[in-house]
């Protein structure tokens, strides 16, 4: 015979658990955009997903507001916004310097996912090309 | 039955590798749309040796112009198409260069694509040329540029299924077969030094240039030591004059 006491305990335990999971989900979607971001400009197109680089230690105050506005499409406002000024340290080059992430001037298409990987991702069907895409 | 020719893009016959290893060229592996062989990396007289035995050393044409395609720099921004099509009124249904993707994994067995742009090779002994029938495709004896002459093409479509690259398609408004001619009508006839696409490309992928010329940019990233080159579809033997790297 189970007693009372513990039964009581085992259901506390079951609700704390998934209360706990709950209130940890609901936090994460509040704290950052689950969806992609995607820069078109000046190329089309490069995505920045924000659960990788939560998950690889990060928190909003390693890239806000500095070297990026909270405000997506801002940053590719500005002239300077391409792979010289990573180079140099400014935007994403702040940490891929290949020191605290792998350098801006290697693997390419981790981030660069073209117009195909654009379109993929916003359902765009792309027209012509002799059925290449 | 004896299969002379791997019609699986992932898969090298026997019969193929001795056809490679005939040409003094090594393979190296195999990609999505076309097999792949390597000139180098070899000491570069050896290399050069190779390059001479596959007939890339010595040929008519000066200018020979070539491309060289860095293809790792590739980021499929399609700056390259869209200039083409802007620059040789390319219609919506047809291509003269496009870009192909696979997909493929790091060291750390995470997927990337790899983006690889193709265009006609221009090869030294054309198929298509060949089995034009009414000679409306030749191998311009100056540039080594394969040239489409439209008022003499009846539209059969040989070509198209005899070019191992997939390179040309039927022009409905000219009523003949389009293809990639390096932009000579619409630039280097007109004194411009580069095709459109190589001169949109933003990160230095299509390099282009005189392979004749020994101090062309082309020439030299062909013949670096520490490099390996390929072509695609070496087995068909028609010396593509589109070199792949990546660097």
């Amino acid at each position: 015979m189970i007693n009372k006491g513990f039964k009581i305990f085992i259901c506390m335990l079951f609700l704390c658990c998934f209360l706990g999971v709950g209130v940890a989900i609901g936090e994460d979607e509040e704290d950052y955009p689950q969806e992609p971001i995607i820069f078109t400009k000046p190329v089309k197109a490069v995505v920045f997903d924000h659960k990788i680089h939560i998950e690889n230690g990060l928190d909003c105050d390693s890239c806000h507001d500095e070297p990026f506005e909270m405000a997506a499409g801002t940053a590719e406002e500005n002239q300077d916004f391409n792979m010289k000024s990573l180079y140099e340290g400014k935007y994403c080059g702040q940490c891929h310097d290949g020191e605290s992430a792998f350098a801006s001037n290697t693997r390419c298409t981790l981030c660069h996912i073209g117009v195909k990987g654009y379109n993929r991702l916003t359902g765009i069907k792309p027209k012509g090309h002799g059925g290449h895409e | 039955m004896k299969e002379n020719r791997s019609d699986k893009p992932n898969y090298v016959t026997d019969e193929e590798r001795r056809e490679f290893l005939k040409l003094g060229l090594k393979i190296t592996g195999v990609l999505a749309g076309g097999s792949i062989l390597s000139l180098v990396p070899l000491p570069e007289d050896e290399a050069k040796a190779m390059l001479e035995l596959a007939g890339y050393e010595h040929t008519p044409y000066k200018p020979h112009y070539v491309m060289v395609i860095r293809q790792n720099h590739c980021v499929d921004c399609q700056r390259c198409m869209d200039a083409c099509v802007k620059t040789n009124h390319v219609p919506e249904y047809g291509y003269r260069t496009t870009i192909l993707e696979r997909l493929a994994k790091d060291d750390e067995g995470k997927e990337f694509p790899v983006f690889m742009p193709v265009l006609c090779n221009h090869c030294l002994n054309p198929p298509c040329v060949r089995v034009c029938p009414t000679k409306a495709t030749t191998k311009d004896p100056k540039t080594g540029i394969v040239v489409m002459h439209y008022n003499k093409c009846i539209g059969c479509k040989t070509c198209m299924a005899a070019c191992p690259y997939n390179a040309r398609y039927f022009n409905e408004e000219k009523r003949a077969i389009d293809k990639c001619n390096f932009c000579w009508d619409t630039r280097l006839s007109k004194g411009e030094k580069l095709t459109a696409c190589a001169a949109a490309c933003p990160a230095h992928v299509r390099v282009f240039g005189d392979f004749s010329d020994h101090e062309s940019e082309v020439w030299k990233l062909v013949h670096q030591p520490d490099k390996a080159v390929w072509v695609l579809r070496p087995e068909t033997g028609a010396k593509p004059c589109v070199f792949y790297m990546n660097d």
